[in-house]
């Protein structure tokens, strides 16, 4: 508790020793604020009215009636609840002996601090520490800052922890690191209806993804747009390539992230985001790869994919995606995408729809190639074919953008060879 | 530069030069101060240019800055390319309103009418026990008043080019040098000029930006060398307060997060401050920490040189800084 404020009886005029408390002007637990009037006090001269000169919640020590010494303490000013000193309440005409006079005039700070303290606003509820740019990165990456520790003074989240948080999310579950953050233990086990409940704490990536899904499908109005794409071509292609280097055959997914890249290349907006007020548009073209690891879901980057070739997208692809599983990926690689491109094909899936990534225009989806009827020059013949879903950000691309790319991007594949022409 | 020795010039010797370059360039240039002429400066400076130029263009003055400043702002008003020297930068305070009052303002109260092309040559430098009243670096005086311009050089290199630069621009420059770079040459003379208003690059670095100018570039690249491998630590000279290179500067934070600035002037209300408050409003959201300054302590220069090194900023305080903003 904070050390009480005495208010002692003032020597009102020079030759005043001691005086009366004629009535209090205020009550007992009533908070005082400097110059509030106090008591009506009567000196051997006159009668006047004492005004505080500190603050606090008044405790009276004398009641009304009293005379007292000058110097005596007559009530304490004190933070709440303050019950003030241990002396005697002086009652009728004091004996009291007077006690030494505190700077009850002045005003110590410390009683006015603690008194004042009360009226504070109630204090706000506690934001975790973090440094400027790892407070902007993780609201890049969608990252809630609970999720961070942090290693800089006090415990603030700095960009360091903020990139070991994504580069942590690519460590896969059974690799069992030493925080033990990849392990998903099951914590606790019921039996019910539904059979013994066996409960896991998220992991970090786990958390990572849930919750960027979520805020996806929360905040942005996605729509989507679908197309069949003949890979004929495209198989011929690969079927020469790997005629004259078998080692090296791009795959269907490295001819989709090209003509993705070269797609975005001219159409400026599917490679931005909306971003409240504004749609920011960007100068690189990264496409973003994403790869099923048994840790999860890992995104690594393809950077400047309009630039490069098929084979340099092709051993870049392979090269992430081997080291995400292994865990090796760095934070900058898992950064920095304006698109995606997620396959399932491999899993035998027809087609599906994608959840944006946060901060992108748009996704696409690509399923498995698959053997189908389709009609030529009138006649049904076997063809070969697979589907594309563009899933697209609404406040940033409408139906006629999405229409242009998504047809634009099945153009180049069905005409591979303009692929290879840059 | 009329005269090719084998070893690069020194920064007094570079200063010379580009003195005697301009002086024979341009008839208009004039040199005024207080043992310029015939003593050839109290530190060299202008050695050899009374005899080239004659006592008319290369004024021997008396003691008395206000009234030498005040000439000197006359003389530019009139025509001439006057280059006046302050003996020390601490006597800055008995001739400021020439400066101030005079040559910052005068172009734009009479509208264009008169130009002022005074450059204001003085030189600073703490740490030789030359005690409170010749010691002060008070850069941040100047660079506060609108219309003038503020040059700082680190090296030889830099001296010549800026000094060169601010006899033929048409606006006053106050023109620092340090007495403790009289003698230093350059580490690169023969690099590309650099026009006033474009910091340099002295050393590249991720991890931490040090802005700096004058003699202190030279103690933070020596406190670089001690740091060594233990950080990437970027430094940057300023050369110029006004113009002043803030986009090379905040370009450089936002790569790195942290920055340091350092200075030979106090540290309170100092010219580090403005920088810092200039980085803080274009790069808040790129700082990993906050941003320091490292500069003199808040007293008079102390005469006793163990007091002065404690006051004045050194290499070991510059190694505790960056060590202290790399940390956070």
């Amino acid at each position: 508790m904070s050390a009480a404020l005495e208010v002692t009886m003032p020597r009102l005029s020079d030759s005043m020793e001691e005086g009366t408390l004629l009535r209090w002007l205020m009550r007992d637990g009533e908070a005082v604020s400097v110059g509030d009037e106090l008591a009506e006090i009567e000196s051997d001269k006159a009668t006047m009215v004492y005004e505080a000169q500190a603050a606090g919640v008044l405790s009276t020590a004398v009641d009304e009636g009293t005379t007292v010494a000058v110097g005596t303490v007559i009530a304490w000013l004190g933070g709440e609840g303050a019950a003030g000193g241990d002396e005697p309440r002086a009652a009728g005409r004091a004996d009291v002996t007077p006690v030494a006079a505190q700077a009850a005039v002045a005003g110590a700070p410390a009683a006015r601090n603690g008194a004042q303290s009360e009226l504070r606003e109630p204090s706000k509820a506690v934001r975790r520490k973090a440094s400027p740019v790892a407070r902007r990165m993780a609201a890049t990456h969608g990252i809630d800052l609970a999720l961070v520790d942090g290693t800089g003074p006090d415990g603030r989240i700095v960009r360091a922890d903020v990139e070991l948080c994504l580069a942590q999310a690519s460590v896969p579950l059974d690799g069992g690191d030493a925080t033990g953050q990849a392990q998903s233990t099951p914590d606790t086990t019921a039996t019910g209806g539904r059979g013994e409940v066996t409960v896991h704490s998220l992991t970090r990536a786990q958390s990572l993804v849930a919750q960027r899904m979520s805020q996806s499908r929360q905040q942005v109005p996605d729509f989507e747009v679908r197309a069949r794409v003949d890979a004929g071509p495209l198989s011929a292609m690969r079927a020469q390539v790997k005629g004259h280097d078998p080692a090296e055959v791009p795959s269907v997914n490295d001819f989709v992230v090209m003509a993705a890249a070269r797609a975005l290349r001219e159409q400026p907006r599917s490679n931005g985001s909306h971003r409240g007020a504004t749609w920011e548009l960007y100068g690189r073209v990264n496409v973003g790869v994403a790869v099923a690891t048994e840790g999860g879901l890992i995104v690594p980057t393809i950077f400047d994919a309009d630039r490069r070739s098929l084979g340099e997208i092709a051993r870049a692809t392979r090269d992430l995606a081997s080291r995400a599983r292994e865990g090796r990926i760095t934070p900058q690689e898992l950064d920095g995408a304006t698109f995606t491109v997620s396959n399932l094909g491999m899993f035998g899936i027809d087609g599906f729809s994608a959840v944006i990534s946060p901060g992108q225009a748009a996704i696409l989806a690509v399923g498995a190639v698959v053997p189908t009827p389709v009609v030529r020059d009138g006649a049904v013949v076997p063809g070969l074919l697979f589907e594309l879903a563009l899933s697209c950000d609404h406040r940033i691309l409408y139906g006629a953008d999405a229409a242009r790319l998504l047809t634009r991007i099945r153009e180049l594949l069905e005409h591979p060879i303009a692929l290879l022409v840059s | 530069m009329s005269e090719v020795t084998t070893q690069t010039p020194r920064y007094i010797e570079a200063v010379n030069a580009a003195l005697r370059s301009e002086m024979a360039a341009d008839q208009s240039v004039v040199l005024l101060g207080v043992d310029v002429g015939a003593g050839g400066g109290v530190y060299g400076v202008t050695r050899g240019l009374c005899d080239e130029f004659g006592s008319r263009r290369v004024l021997d003055t008396p003691i008395a800055e206000a009234g030498v400043l005040g000439a000197a702002v006359g003389a530019a008003m009139a025509g001439l390319r006057p280059v006046v020297e302050i003996m020390y930068m601490d006597f800055l305070t008995v001739c400021l309103d020439p400066i101030v009052n005079q040559a910052a303002k005068l172009r734009y109260m009479t509208g264009g009418g008169v130009t002022v092309p005074v450059v204001f040559r003085t030189q600073t430098g703490a740490g030789r026990s030359a005690g409170a009243q010749h010691s002060q670096s008070l850069e941040a005086i100047l660079a506060h008043i609108p219309g003038l311009h503020v040059y700082c050089p680190s090296d030889a290199r830099d001296a010549h080019d800026l000094l060169i630069e601010a006899i033929r621009l048409d606006a006053p420059v106050c023109f620092i040098e340090n007495r403790r770079l009289y003698g230093k040459r350059s580490a690169e003379w023969e690099r590309e000029p650099l026009p006033a208003g474009r910091a340099r690059v002295v050393r590249s670095g991720d991890d931490v930006t040090l802005v700096t100018w004058g003699r202190m570039v030279l103690e933070a690249e020596q406190a670089l060398d001690q740091i060594g491998d233990e950080l990437s630590v970027e430094l940057i000279d300023a050369r110029t307060l006004v113009p002043l290179d803030g986009e090379a500067i905040v370009a450089s934070v936002q790569r790195t997060g942290r920055c340091l600035i350092v200075h030979e002037a106090v540290t309170r209300h100092g010219p580090g401050a403005e920088l810092l408050a200039k980085i803080a409003e274009d790069a808040l959201f790129d700082l990993d920490g906050p941003i320091r300054r490292y500069g003199a302590l808040p007293t008079p220069i102390p005469y006793s040189p163990g007091l002065e090194a404690a006051a004045v900023p050194g290499v070991a305080g510059i190694v505790e800084a960056i060590r202290e903003v790399a940390r956070g």
